[in-house]
C-alpha cells in the first residue's frame, strides 16, 4: 500500500507529459492536465477581441444617444469612454474568473479553468491578484517576462498565477474509446492454435491494446506496426503469427481469459 | 479483478454519466436538489475507487483520462470557493484594509519616503530651475502647465467634471494598479513608481508656483490629495511588501512565502483602489468647484483626519483581528 503510493508520488515528479497530480483530503489522487502558453495565449487573444468588440460597442451606444452636436454630450461620451476602457481593462478577467469559477468566454472556448493549485476553485481575491499580475507578466512587451517565468515552472504559471497560487486546467471532455472488437469472431481452428494459458505482462498488454484501440492508424499503417510486434509474441507461443492485427487481438482476448466467452463480432467483451 | 477494461467500463460507465450529466447541469453543486447532491457525493466517491482501480489495473489512457477530469470537476464542485459576499466588502472597510495597513507600518513609512522626498526635491528644484523642470517633463508641458493654474474661478465646461471623474479613475487607479503590480520584481516596480510620481507631482507643483499660481494649484489638489496620495502610497508599499517577501522568506519556499502575504495584498490593493474611487469623485466634483478657497482648505484638514484616523484606529476594536 505505502509503496504504491510511494512509486505514485515518484511517477508524478517525473512526468514528461503536462500533468499535474493533486492529493485531496480524503487522499484521492488525480491529475490535471496542465495548459501551456500556445493554448492561454489563443483564449487570451480571443477575450482580447471580445474586450475590443464590447469597447467599441459602447462607444457606439454612447455616442447615438448623446451626439456630439452639444458639448456636455461630447463630454459625457468621453467619461463614458475612459470608465468603460477602465472597467474592460481592469476588470474584464477578474469579473468573468469569479463568477463563472475560473473560466472567461475566451478560456471556455478554449476549455480552459483557472483552479488553486490545490484543485479547487478560486476565490475573488485570487482572481483579483493574478489578474492585476498581468502587468508584470506583460513586461516589458506582450507577456514576455510571464513567458519567461512559465517556462521555469511544471504547472505554466505565470507570476500572477505563481502570487495567487493557482494553475490553468485544459478540462478537455474525455471519452472512452470504444472496445475492442474481434471482426470476425475467431474460429475454433484459430482459438486452438493458441497455448491453453497465455500470459502477458502489464507493459506488453498496454502495448498491445494501444495498438488496438487507436482509431487514427490507417490500416496498413497498424498492419505495418503489429508485424513488429507480433513475431516477438508468437516465438514466445512455439507458433505462427499469421496476419499480425488479427494475431496480436486473439492473443489479448485469450490472455484477458476471455477464451471461454468467445467473443462476439461487434459485441463488447 | 480479472475484469478486462471493456467489462470495466460497461459495468460502471452509466455511474460515470450519471455524474457527468448531474456536473454539467450546474457548476454550483449547492444549486441542485438535496437528493441530486447526496447523489453526486456518492458518485464521486465510486469514482475515486474506479480510479485508482482503473490505474492499478493498468486501464488505457483514456479511461484514466476521463475518470481523472470527472474525479477534478466533482472535487472541484465539493469544495467550492468561499463565496465573496458584500458582507465581505463591509469587512473589507471596517477592519481588514486599515488593519492591514497598521501590520505593514514599515512598509507604509518607507513608501511615503520613497514618494515624499522626490516630491520635496521636485517641488524645489522646478521652483529654483525652469530647466530642471523640462528635463523632468518635457518643454510644452512646463508651458501647459505654467498656465492652466492661472484662474481656478473660470469654470469647466458642462458635463465635463464626469468626464474629468472617469478620467481620474482611468488614470489614478491605472497608476495605482500598475504601482503594485511591478512590486513583483522585488519591489524594484513599486519603487520607480513611487519615487518617479512623487518626483513628477513636484516638478508640477513647482513650475506652478515659480509661475505664480501656487495657491490655485494646492487649493485644488488639497482636498483630494488625502485619498489619492495615500492611495498611491499604500499601492506602492504593498507591491514592496509582495517584492520583499520574495527576498525574506523565512522557512518558506519564495512563492509560498509571498502566498502567505496574498491576503494582506489583496486587502491593501482593494483598500487603495476604493479610496482612489473617492478621491476621483472628490477631484472632478469638488476640487474645480467655485467654492472659496479657506471652505476647501478647511474641509481638506477634515479629510485628512478623517483618513488618518481611519487607517490608525478603525478596526482596532470589537472585529476580530484578520490574520494574514
Amino acid at each position: 500500500m505505502f509503496r504504491s503510493a510511494a512509486s505514485a508520488e515518484k511517477q508524478s515528479t517525473v512526468n514528461l507529459d503536462n500533468t499535474v497530480e493533486v492529493e485531496t483530503p480524503e487522499h484521492v489522487r488525480f491529475r490535471f492536465h496542465v495548459a501551456g502558453p500556445t493554448r492561454r495565449a489563443w483564449a487570451y487573444l480571443i477575450d482580447w477581441l471580445i474586450r475590443l468588440v464590447v469597447f467599441a460597442a459602447i462607444q457606439l451606444v454612447v455616442l447615438l444617444a448623446t451626439g456630439t452636436h452639444l458639448r456636455i454630450g461630447k463630454a459625457i461620451f468621453s467619461g463614458s469612454v475612459l470608465l468603460s476602457l477602465f472597467l474592460i481593462e481592469w476588470g474584464y478577467f477578474v469579473v468573468f474568473e469569479a463568477a463563472w469559477n475560473g473560466t472567461t468566454p475566451g478560456k471556455r472556448l478554449l476549455k480552459l479553468r483557472v483552479v488553486k493549485a490545490g484543485g479547487y476553485p478560486l476565490s475573488f481575491a485570487d482572481a483579483v491578484l493574478r489578474n492585476l499580475l498581468r502587468t508584470a507578466d506583460f513586461l516589458p512587451v506582450g507577456y514576455l517576462l510571464g513567458l519567461l517565468v512559465m517556462s521555469w515552472d511544471s504547472r505554466f504559471a505565470r507570476l500572477g498565477d505563481r502570487a495567487a497560487g493557482t494553475m490553468v486546467v485544459i478540462e478537455d471532455p474525455v471519452r472512452v474509446t470504444q472496445a475492442i472488437t474481434l471482426d470476425p469472431p475467431p474460429t475454433a481452428a484459430e482459438l486452438e492454435a493458441f497455448p491453453h494459458r497465455v500470459v502477458l505482462s502489464l507493459p506488453e498488454r498496454e502495448a498491445v491494446e494501444l495498438l488496438l484501440r487507436r482509431r487514427d492508424l490507417s490500416p496498413a499503417r497498424r498492419s505495418e506496426l503489429a508485424d513488429t510486434v507480433a513475431p516477438l509474441f508468437a516465438r514466445r507461443l512455439n507458433m505462427k503469427a499469421g496476419e499480425p492485427v488479427r494475431f496480436l487481438a486473439l492473443l489479448y482476448f485469450i490472455a484477458a481469459g476471455t477464451r471461454a466467452a468467445k467473443p462476439q463480432a461487434g459485441v463488447p467483451t | 479483478m480479472n475484469r478486462t477494461q471493456d467489462e470495466f467500463v460497461a459495468a460502471r460507465k452509466a455511474a460515470w454519466d450519471e455524474l457527468d450529466t448531474l456536473l454539467a447541469k450546474k457548476s454550483l453543486l449547492h444549486k441542485l436538489p438535496p437528493a441530486s447532491i447526496s447523489r453526486a457525493a456518492g458518485l464521486y466517491r465510486e469514482i475515486c475507487s474506479d480510479l485508482m482501480r482503473a490505474r492499478s489495473a493498468g486501464y488505457s489512457g483514456d479511461v484514466i483520462d476521463l475518470l481523472d477530469s470527472l474525479a477534478a470537476r466533482a472535487c472541484a464542485a465539493m469544495y467550492s470557493a468561499p463565496p465573496y459576499r458584500l458582507a465581505g466588502l463591509r469587512l473589507l472597510v471596517t477592519a481588514g484594509f486599515p488593519q492591514s495597513v497598521r501590520r505593514h507600518a514599515r512598509f507604509m513609512a518607507l513608501a511615503t519616503a520613497l514618494f515624499v522626498l522626490p516630491g520635496i526635491l521636485g517641488f524645489v528644484g522646478a521652483l529654483k530651475s525652469r530647466s530642471f523642470a523640462i528635463q523632468v517633463m518635457s518643454e510644452s508641458m512646463v508651458q501647459q502647465m505654467e498656465k492652466s493654474y492661472a484662474d481656478l474661478r473660470q469654470g469647466r465646461e458642462e458635463g465635463a467634471d464626469s468626464m474629468m471623474a472617469a478620467f481620474y479613475v482611468y488614470n489614478n487607479v491605472g497608476i495605482a494598479f500598475r504601482c503594485f503590480a511591478t512590486g513583483i520584481l522585488f519591489g524594484l516596480g513599486s519603487v520607480f513608481f513611487l519615487v518617479y510620481n512623487g518626483l513628477l507631482i513636484g516638478v508640477v507643483a513647482g513650475t506652478v508656483t515659480a509661475a505664480g499660481h501656487g495657491r490655485n494649484l494646492f487649493t485644488f489638489i488639497v482636498g483630494h490629495g488625502a485619498f489619492e496620495l495615500t492611495a498611491i502610497v499604500i499601492s506602492g508599499a504593498a507591491g514592496m511588501l509582495m517584492g520583499y517577501a520574495l527576498v525574506d522568506t523565512g522557512r518558506r519556499t519564495r512563492w509560498a512565502s509571498l502566498r502567505a502575504k496574498s491576503g494582506d495584498l489583496f486587502r491593501l490593493i482593494m483598500g487603495a483602489a476604493l479610496m482612489l474611487l473617492l478621491a476621483a469623485a472628490i477631484e472632478g466634483y469638488w476640487s474645480p468647484s467655485p467654492i472659496v478657497a479657506p471652505v476647501k482648505w478647511g474641509v481638506a484638514g477634515g479629510l485628512y483626519v478623517l483618513v488618518f484616523t481611519y487607517l490608525l484606529l478603525a478596526g482596532r476594536k470589537g472585529e476580530p483581528e484578520i490574520d494574514a
